[in-house]
């Protein structure tokens, strides 16, 4: 297939990436390729300028603390997240569901960075971003700012970025003691797209403390469940409190109808993944 | 730093040999391998990433090349279906895939090929399950999967007795 004409430059560093970026109104970066090339392919966004990010060393690292906190550089691909000594170490789930993203030749490609950036409500990793509480950092040849990850999905294929900003690295907090995540999907085939999906986050002591369940493929990003969430707080960690803190997840939704499932189909599969992943994350806490 | 343009002179070694070529930078690296290198092993089924019969390997990574750039090889190691076989002799899987008739068309073969020598090098004892998600990647339009994965089946098998070989060796010693 033959892609509009485009241009290409590989920078050294990253202040050398934040400058073409800038200076450049069609730059895009290019990370691990294996969305934005398909874009370039269909032209269904007009590029000018490919940034080549993939190999700048910043960008690459897992950093873990003394505290537990990690922090994954954008370029850091799924497959190296899967193999991560300091992401297993702590953050085991993270290194879970990146090894179920579709299949190994785009695990050893597809980057962390890339799957926020686009910003495609199938993505498997904005939701447990979400619901583990990370943050993302974000540069520009201007300075730098943090977005949690909450704030960071906007809308279908749109993120919090402002034109010339680069999301460098994901940090994410420990999961201390009493503290479980959970990941559950229904999906169209193994390790493909979702149909539906929760991501969970939930502390135990004695009974459930915080609680972050994160729905995704209901709405056009990923959205905390506030109802499910305060019908959890205070509960026990029981199969049946969860069971009806999940029934909170009603009407309220209004997930898209495609030829993989219905709205209500959506819905009502919400209420099942849900609850599988908040015991999930339970079962997860509750052995540390 | 590679500077900013439309075309770019690369240098690529594939299966051993290097080449110095000017590409355009909208070029997949597929292309390039098939029509500016003529290694037309590398085939393209879908041209969208989702098919795999177009996967090689990419500086020791398995990777889809219609889902690269022909710039981004600058500088990349690159072995392709072409450099399998040795002074004109099937390799080992080749071979297999030969025996347990692993192809029927033929058309996803050389991206079959590619992979399972990748996931035989990181795992040279992969299970079933273990080949059969390592090839989830690429699609047989035959839907010949029980052959293939037949067929690299064996290869691990082979890999497993020379192991347990050289274990009982070691035991005896």
């Amino acid at each position: 297939m033959l892609l509009k004409s485009v241009e290409y430059v590989r920078p050294d560093t990253v202040p050398e990436a934040l400058d073409l970026l800038r200076s450049n109104v069609g730059a895009a970066p290019l990370a691990g390729g294996q969305s934005l090339t398909n874009v370039l392919k269909h032209r269904v966004a007009s590029v000018d300028l490919l940034v080549d990010i993939s190999a700048l060393a910043e960008l690459r690292s897992i950093t873990r603390t003394a505290e537990g906190v990690i922090e994954i550089g954008s370029c850091v691909t799924y497959d190296e997240i899967d193999h991560s000594r300091e992401v297993r170490a702590g953050h085991d789930i993270v290194a879970r569901v990146a090894a179920h993203i579709e299949d190994q030749q785009i695990r050893n490609r597809g980057t962390i960075g890339g799957n926020c950036c686009l910003s495609d409500p199938t993505n498997n990793l904005p939701p447990l971003l979400v619901a583990l509480g990370a943050t993302m950092n974000v540069r520009s040849a201007g300075g730098s700012r943090q977005v949690a990850a909450e704030d960071f999905f906007k809308g279908y294929f749109l993120t919090a970025l402002e034109p010339g900003e680069l999301l460098t690295s994901v940090t994410i907090p420990p999961l201390l003691s009493g503290v479980g995540a959970g990941y559950v999907s229904v999906s169209v085939a193994a390790d493909s797209k979702a149909i539906v999906r929760a991501a969970a986050r939930v502390e135990v002591k004695g009974v459930i403390g915080e609680a972050r369940v994160v729905l995704a493929r209901v709405a056009s990003v990923p959205v905390r469940h506030r109802g499910m969430e305060d019908a959890l707080r205070g509960a026990p960690p029981t199969a049946e409190s969860v069971r009806a803190a999940a029934a909170t997840i009603g009407n309220e939704l209004e997930p898209i109808a495609d030829s993989h499932g219905s709205s209500q189909y959506r819905r009502e599969m919400a209420r099942v993944v849900a609850q599988r992943a908040v015991l999930e994350a339970i079962a997860e806490g509750g052995g540390k | 730093m590679i500077r900013q343009g439309t075309t770019h002179t690369i240098q690529v070694t594939v299966n051993g040999q290097v080449y110095n070529r000017v590409v355009e930078a909208r070029q997949l690296l597929v292309h390039f391998l098939r029509d500016t290198l003529d290694l037309t092993g590398t085939h393209i089924g879908c041209d969208t990433g989702s098919c795999g019969a177009c996967s090689v390997i990419f500086n020791g990574q398995l990777v889809k090349s219609c889902m690269l750039l022909a710039p981004q090889a600058d500088g990349a190691e690159i072995e392709t279906v072409e450099g399998l076989a040795r002074s004109g002799e099937l390799d080992p899987l080749q071979q297999s895939f030969s025996a347990h008739h692993g192809l029927q068309c033929g058309y996803c073969t050389p991206g079959m090929l590619m992979t399972a020598t990748y996931l035989l090098r990181q795992n040279p004892t992969p299970t079933e399950e273990e080949i059969r998600q390592g090839i989830k990647g690429n699609i047989c339009r035959c839907t010949g999967y029980v052959n293939i994965v037949r067929s690299i089946s064996a290869v691990a098998e082979a890999h497993r007795a020379t192991a347990v070989g050289t274990t009982e060796g070691r035991d005896q010693q």
